[in-house]
């Protein structure tokens, strides 16, 4: 058989699981922001949604990594933290006169450290990655605490600290631009890498993984590094762009990059899961959250809501995919 | 003479395709120690969960206690005085041992505030077997042989008349062996029958009265221990005649050494060498329990032995299944669910695994030399699969098995350790399998088998090595003369 004709045949088959998943979620997604626009006009806005994607950028950068990172059957609780640790560090370093592209490269060279920690602690002392990430995320919050000054540092920093954030190439902004590199080079690394292989293997069964020669403690930090590295680079776009280093930011983001994996299909239990599936659950939430901003439902409502939208779409999801599949 | 507490009649059980029990007619007197012994799927099991309640009979009758009995299930026949003592113990660690007595008998939802008349004879019992248990500690601190004693206690309280021992002394102690053999003889004092199954055959000498012999899911003879000279005697009842004919010698190059294995010790192995020459097939028979897997694992770098590893002429550390693959070793598990598949990715994900440099570049992989490969094992080992992009727990177990051995010869080591490699497989695919280690062998790759299964070892392999308790007891050339027997005696009683 010629070797266009196996490519091919691998294509249609491939796309039947992840696709039909994709699919769900694709139509769940249009859905709600069919009702919403029917509600309200102003939401299919250019400018509303250019919102949206903003606020969704975090979810989509640090849940790339943790997509993978949960297909590893591996979970990390601590990218909130780090992220807000990495947002200080950058204010602090900027203000104490290291240029700011120094700072910014080594505030997320801290995020890749913080990964190694946690990956180190999961690996080499055999704790449960639950555990562990808990434990750093209360670290890495402590410390931004302390590095602020138990609050944020606004004042004394350069002019181009808020560079990164209003960089624009024509009507695309930068950070726009290193969401959608990250998101490819991501799906890169899921699909067509053995890494990414190595994580399908490790989180499906990892006893055969073992046995098969794969090397799991490598493959697992290398995976913590990742994720800590993304959510270090969220932490500081989120810090340029709020112009300050802000260690209360961040607070329940952990869950919500959890959440966006989740309704894209990502198992809790390892060994499935998509990025692009990922990219559509954070446009879920992201939606969810403006539009019930935009119908000025109270706060406390929208967390009702939000929690009933989300399991929802998780059953309606798991349904449809049995179903058809 | 005495009375028989259970007459089995023309008692036959048909699963689909499979006769597991065949006629089988048993008399059981009461207060003795029967025991039952056979190889595996000889269709001991299945006699004792019919008799147990956990399967229904197909034809028959069984009499016990002078009535027509047919128990629906499990605790049905536990109330009829019939208990049984599995493999698997059925104690709660988180309770302690006068908590585990009672369990299950609460007649009232306060009973447990009041001792009733039976609890107190459960502890009483015990304390009679066995005084120096505890009763106020949690049932997690016994050891295997004292949470028996709490089963056979829990049982005689429930007045059992018969009490059926799965193995008992599979993993306890000889010490421990000892103390279990003075409670059965209290038991038989008190008139108590005991269905004894067991591989060890020192064992049935030592407490048995009487013994039947399954083989192939026919009773072969029921015999009473003083009556059977030797046990040879009863390796012969239980194996029968062997078909040693399809045994084909491999063209061994007996001038390479490939894997030279020298006093392998562990919590487990005791003084294991031996050595492996090129093109050759040598298989490790025995028990349960006698060792074999963890000579595959020690090899394959999963257990902390000492001893040395020479392949070729180098000695290598293997500390890590990722060591001996690159050293030329693959295995083949035991388990392949658990331990040699991706049950829920494809086949094409599958096989790669253990060489992931032949079907990638820097790190990047080529699904279609991924599939390539798939198709090539596929077609080699007629894997039946509609394509390579199947999910493995959708094969049957046989094609499973075939995956799991093309994995290993993806890997191209010169050294397979295959850890059952039939287990669970129907009889074509064994075929096929057995066929295609022939054929390996031909191409100079060196097989060890490692497999409960004698006729397996016996068809396949150059020499056999026999353990027993940890220990290698005896090597044989395969091929000279008609060496079944003395394996199996070697493997089932540990000397020649």
């Amino acid at each position: 058989m010629s070797s266009k004709n196996v490519n091919t045949e691998l294509k249609t088959r491939k796309l039947n699981e992840t696709l039909l998943q994709n699919l769900v979620t694709l139509g769940i997604l249009v859905l709600i922001s069919v009702i919403i626009t029917a509600l309200i006009p102003r939401f299919l806005t250019y400018t509303n949604i250019n919102n949206v994607l903003l606020q969704i950028s975090l979810i989509i950068i640090v849940g790339s990594g943790i997509t993978l990172l949960m297909i590893s059957g591996n979970f990390d609780l601590s990218v909130g933290g780090v992220l807000a640790l990495a947002g200080v560090l950058f204010a602090f370093l900027s203000r104490a006169g290291v240029p700011t592209f120094f700072a910014l490269i080594l505030s997320v060279i801290f995020g890749s450290l913080m990964g190694a920690l946690n990956g180190t602690l999961v690996v080499n002392l055999k704790i449960s990655p639950i555990i562990v990430t808990l434990g750093t995320m209360y670290i890495t919050r402590g410390l931004a605490l302390i590095f602020a000054n138990g609050s944020m540092i606004s004042s004394g920093l350069p002019g181009d600290f808020r560079k990164l954030s209003n960089t624009y190439f024509g009507p695309m902004s930068l950070v726009i631009m290193i969401v959608i590199a990250v998101v490819i080079i991501f799906i890169f690394i899921q699909s067509k890498t053995n890494l990414g292989q190595y994580a399908f293997f490790i989180g499906s069964n990892r006893e055969t993984a073992r046995l098969s020669g794969i090397n799991i403690g490598r493959t697992v930090s290398i995976l913590y590094i990742l994720v800590g590295t993304l959510a270090g680079l969220s932490g500081v776009i989120l810090a340029s762009k709020l112009g300050t280093g802000d260690s209360s930011v961040g607070d329940g983001f952990e869950f919500d990059v959890i959440v966006a994996a989740v309704i894209g299909g990502t198992s809790v239990a390892g060994g499935k899961g998509s990025i692009s599936g990922m990219v559509l659950g954070a446009m879920i939430l992201g939606v969810l959250n403006n539009s019930l901003n935009l119908l000025g439902v109270a706060s406390y409502y929208q967390l009702v809501i939000k929690g009933l939208v989300l399991i929802g779409a998780i059953v309606l999801q798991r349904y449809i995919v049995e179903k058809f599949s | 003479m005495s009375e028989n507490i259970l007459e089995v009649r023309n008692l036959t059980k048909n699963f689909p395709g499979v006769v597991a029990l065949d006629n089988i007619n048993l008399d059981i007197k009461k207060g003795v120690t029967h025991c039952i012994v056979g190889e595996n799927g000889a269709g001991k099991s299945t006699f004792i969960k019919i008799i147990t309640g956990a399967l229904s009979k197909t034809e028959g009758s069984i009499i016990y206690s002078g009535q027509e009995y047919n128990p629906r299930s499990i605790s049905e026949a536990m109330k009829n005085g019939m208990s049984t003592l599995y493999q698997e113990l059925n104690v709660v660690e988180q309770l302690t041992v006068e908590q585990n007595l009672n369990l299950g008998k609460e007649k009232h939802i306060l009973s447990f505030m009041k001792k009733s008349e039976q609890d107190l004879k459960a502890i009483e019992i015990l304390k009679a077997i066995e005084p120096r248990i505890d009763i106020k500690q949690l049932v997690a601190n016994l050891s295997t042989a004292q949470r028996q004693i709490l089963e056979i206690a829990r049982a005689i309280a429930t007045d059992a008349k018969v009490i059926i021992m799965d193995e008992p002394t599979a993993a306890i102690t000889e010490e421990e062996t000892k103390k279990l053999f003075k409670v059965i003889e209290n038991l038989k004092e008190k008139n108590v029958t005991i269905i004894y199954i067991s591989h060890r055959l020192s064992d049935i000498f030592e407490i048995g009265d009487y013994v039947s012999v399954f083989r192939d899911g026919k009773l072969i003879a029921t015999k009473a221990i003083s009556e059977i000279s030797s046990s040879l005697e009863l390796v012969k009842m239980m194996i029968g005649k062997i078909v040693t004919e399809s045994y084909i010698p491999n063209e061994v190059n007996y001038n390479k050494k490939v894997l030279q294995v020298k006093e392998l010790n562990d919590t487990k192995l005791k003084d294991i060498s031996f050595d492996l020459f090129e093109g050759e097939i040598i298989g490790f028979y025995g028990l349960v329990g006698a060792g074999k897997t963890e000579i595959a694992k020690a090899i394959y770098g999963l257990r902390d032995s000492k001893g040395a590893i020479i392949i070729g002429d180098r000695t290598r550390k293997i500390n890590t299944p990722e060591k001996a693959i690159k050293s030329g070793i693959a295995m083949v598990p035991e388990e392949r669910r658990t331990e040699g598949l991706f049950t829920e990715l494809t086949v094409r994900d599958n096989i790669p695994v253990m060489n992931m440099q032949k079907v990638s570049r820097f790190g990047i992989r080529s699904k279609r030399k991924e599939a390539l490969i798939a198709r090539d094992f596929i077609k080699k080992l007629k894997i039946v699969t509609p394509s390579e992009e199947k999910k493995v727990a959708l094969l049957s177990g046989g094609n499973q098995q075939k995956v799991v051995i093309a994995k290993c010869l993806n890997a191209e080591s010169r050294i397979l350790l295959l850890d059952e490699p039939t287990r669970g497989v129907d009889v074509g695919a064994k075929e096929e399998i057995h066929n295609l280690i022939r054929n390996l062998a031909k191409q100079k790759v060196s097989v060890i088998i490692f497999s409960s299964e004698l006729q397996e070892i016996l068809i396949l392999c150059d020499r056999i090595f026999t353990m027993f308790n940890g220990s290698l007891k005896a090597v044989f050339k395969n091929g000279t003369e008609d060496i079944s027997y003395k394996i199996l005696h070697t493997a089932l009683v540990g000397e020649s």
